[in-house]
């Protein structure tokens, strides 16, 4: 409670500071403040040094921090927009606060049908189809699924992409296409977490150079997903495909081009080369139906000294949501996952399924209330070998969540 | 011109009151005229009502399409042109459709808090347009006739359309799927348009005898369904990435 206090307090002062800058550079800005009422029964969190699969665990029931965030989007001239998106999650993570994404990004004009964007800094690469809101956030529950919740905490565009877009619908057609192609660095340290502790669902997104934290291990020394070790710059390409504004499906593929053999001299750690294919499917109804799916199947693996460690993944969800007017939504979601261990003793393995139920009541532009509940079961290497005797039990965790926006971009 | 499309037909010829067989514009029409710039007041003393109804393939009537109607063979006057304003509402083109004679300008007013940018890459008019909030700009002026697709560069959901047409007779389809004017006797060429309809341009085509006192009505049936309307009520920060 204390720390929730502290928070508040930082929001004010962050607030005050904000108004001024904002009055001073007539940037449009978004202050988001998230407080949540918990009540979870798993172990403790991975950024808290346990296996816990949920954002919350242990003694965490009670009023938490769910989310601090402000963003800020400036303009140039027309075609040039800086976008700048920070947050505090309140838990333990080496810095209190931080960027989530930051990029400028090139907009020019769509010419004979064909449109081009650039994005250079931090970002995410154009895969999840849940976290459809600003901060990436997901509208139809608060924990994101398994894959989203990985690439939350362990992937990032530190890079340029470029997205060129054939707009069909603008040429009178019923498809639009689109091709992405980013490149990148600082993301050697990719794949640890997952390696370690598995899949987990939550919606703490790891801040640029933030730590993720390891299972066993306190979270000062914990993994640290945004770190270049080889010089290799990292490569993905994807497809995306739309039919009119109903239905959106992507393809994506993903590899840091870590050097698995590479060991950081200074802090022992090591580089994870971690390839992955996603696909996913959205579709939106008149009816206010939407239904998502999406799959990620790819591995991470590091050889230092010729010790090779292999841990192929593979997660799925499917989502159904149904929308009654502006205000309500009513969501499910059904994810399965799955991390083969390496070596003869699978070291690392996990495997297991979750159910999220979700409503969201939106009074407004500016408020949002949210009441999920959610159950993980899953069987763990880790948690068998380190945990505390309850390796197959589920977790569950019961969040109301209230969350209010000020600023100029909160109108939208 | 290719022979009338198999799915028009021509009506029978309709019972008119004796004012309108007289040849003159009924009370009603007048009005419609002054509230639709393209509907204008024929100055001919033979003139009678010009009538034609679009039905989707399930035999229910089509609202909105846009129907042009040109003497055969032409080349007819081009109505007079207009100011239209196309303005942006909480993130949506206001209207979704204008139609306007060629030579109209249209001017766009940014009545959100946000900008926008406005831009079309259709053959008709190509143009950008950045809206900032409280700074006008210059009407446009569409000096070519066509579709002319709009977008938004920041709001991908934002779409509307400005059909510019160099016919003397133009107009919208109302509720009932029928769009109606007193055109003077002739043969006349019939364009439909609808941003929904999937139908080929050679199937939306047809042609119509007017002859005073009866006039011609004339019916399309679409053979293929309607694409989907675009979604509505979604909030609009669902779009971010």
């Amino acid at each position: 409670m204390g720390r929730l206090l502290k928070h508040a307090l930082g929001v004010v002062i962050a607030s005050a500071a904000l108004s001024a800058a904002q009055t001073a550079c007539g940037a449009d800005y978004e202050l988001d403040v998230d407080g949540r009422l918990v009540s979870v029964k798993a172990p403790p969190p991975i950024i808290d040094g346990n296996l816990g699969a949920l954002r919350f665990g242990g003694d965490h029931s009670g009023a938490r921090l769910g989310r601090v965030r402000l963003a800020l989007a400036e303009t140039f001239g027309e075609i040039w927009t800086v976008h700048l998106d920070a947050s505090s999650w309140g838990d333990r993570d080496k810095i209190p606060a931080g960027l989530t994404e930051g990029y400028l990004q090139l907009r020019p004009y769509p010419r004979a049908g064909f449109r081009l964007r650039v994005k250079a800094g931090a970002f995410y690469a154009p895969i999840s189809l849940e976290n459809r809101s600003s901060g990436w956030e997901s509208p139809y529950t608060l924990s994101y699924s398994a894959i989203d919740s990985w690439l939350g905490q362990e992937t990032r565009t530190i890079g340029a992409e470029a997205q060129l877009d054939w707009l069909g619908t603008r040429t009178g057609h019923d498809f639009d296409l689109g091709l992405t192609a980013g490149v990148f660095g600082w993301n050697d340290g990719a794949g640890a977490a997952l390696a370690n502790g598995g899949f987990t669902f939550t919606d703490r997104q790891s801040v640029l150079w933030g730590r993720v934290g390891k299972p066993g291990v306190p979270p000062v020394k914990s993994a640290e997903p945004f770190r270049e070790l080889d010089g290799n710059a990292g490569v993905y390409g994807g497809l995306e495909a739309r039919y009119l504004d109903r239905l959106v499906v992507r393809f994506l593929r993903y590899d840091n081009e870590a050097d698995p053999s590479v060991v950081d001299r200074v802090s022992h750690t090591l580089a994870w080369r971690t390839r992955f294919d996603s696909a996913g499917a959205r579709l939106d109804t008149s009816s206010g139906w939407t239904a998502i799916f999406q799959w990620l199947d790819g591995r991470t693996y590091v050889d230092p000294r010729g010790s090779y460690s292999n841990w192929p993944f593979r997660a799925r969800y499917l989502l159904l949501s149904k929308r009654f007017g502006e205000r309500h939504t009513i969501s499910a979601r059904y994810d399965q996952f799955e991390v083969q261990g390496s070596g003869e003793d699978d070291d690392g393995w996990q495997k297991g399924h979750a159910i999220t139920l979700a409503y969201v009541f939106r009074p407004g532009t500016r408020w949002r209330c949210t009441l999920e509940w959610i159950r993980v079961t899953s069987t763990s290497y880790n948690r068998e070998e380190f945990g505390d005797g309850l390796a197959t039990a589920p977790q569950t965790q019961l969040q109301l969540a209230v969350r209010y926006a000020f600023g100029s971009l909160a109108a939208d | 011109m290719r022979p009338y499309a198999r799915q028009i037909h021509i009506r029978a010829p309709i019972h008119q009151p004796a004012a309108v067989r007289r040849g003159y514009l009924r009370p009603g029409a007048l009005l419609l005229g002054v509230l639709l710039p393209g509907v204008l007041p024929v100055a001919q003393s033979v003139a009678a009502p010009l009538s034609v109804s679009v039905l989707l393939p399930n035999g229910r009537p089509l609202a909105g399409a846009v129907v042009t109607a040109e003497p055969s063979p032409g080349p007819g006057h081009a109505a007079a042109p207009v100011t239209a304003i196309m303005d942006q509402v909480n993130k949506a083109f206001k209207p979704d459709l204008i139609l306007v004679p060629v030579n109209s300008t249209v001017s766009f007013p940014n009545s959100d808090t946000v900008s926008h940018q406005i831009y079309s890459f259709s053959p008709a008019k190509r143009f950008q347009l950045p809206l900032y909030h409280g700074k006008p700009y210059p009407p446009v002026l569409f000096d070519s006739p066509g579709i002319v697709t709009l977008g938004c560069n920041i709001h991908d959901e934002m779409l509307a359309y400005v059909v510019v047409t160099d016919a003397p007779f133009f107009g919208r389809t109302a509720s009932n799927g029928t769009w109606s004017v007193d055109a003077p006797n002739g043969v006349y060429r019939i364009n439909i348009w609808h941003p929904r309809i999937r139908d080929e341009d050679k199937d939306l085509q047809g042609e119509m005898t007017v002859t005073e006192p009866a006039g011609g009505a004339l019916q399309l049936h679409l053979k293929k369904l309607l694409k989907p309307a675009p979604l509505e009520g979604r909030p609009h920060s669902w779009d971010g990435y």
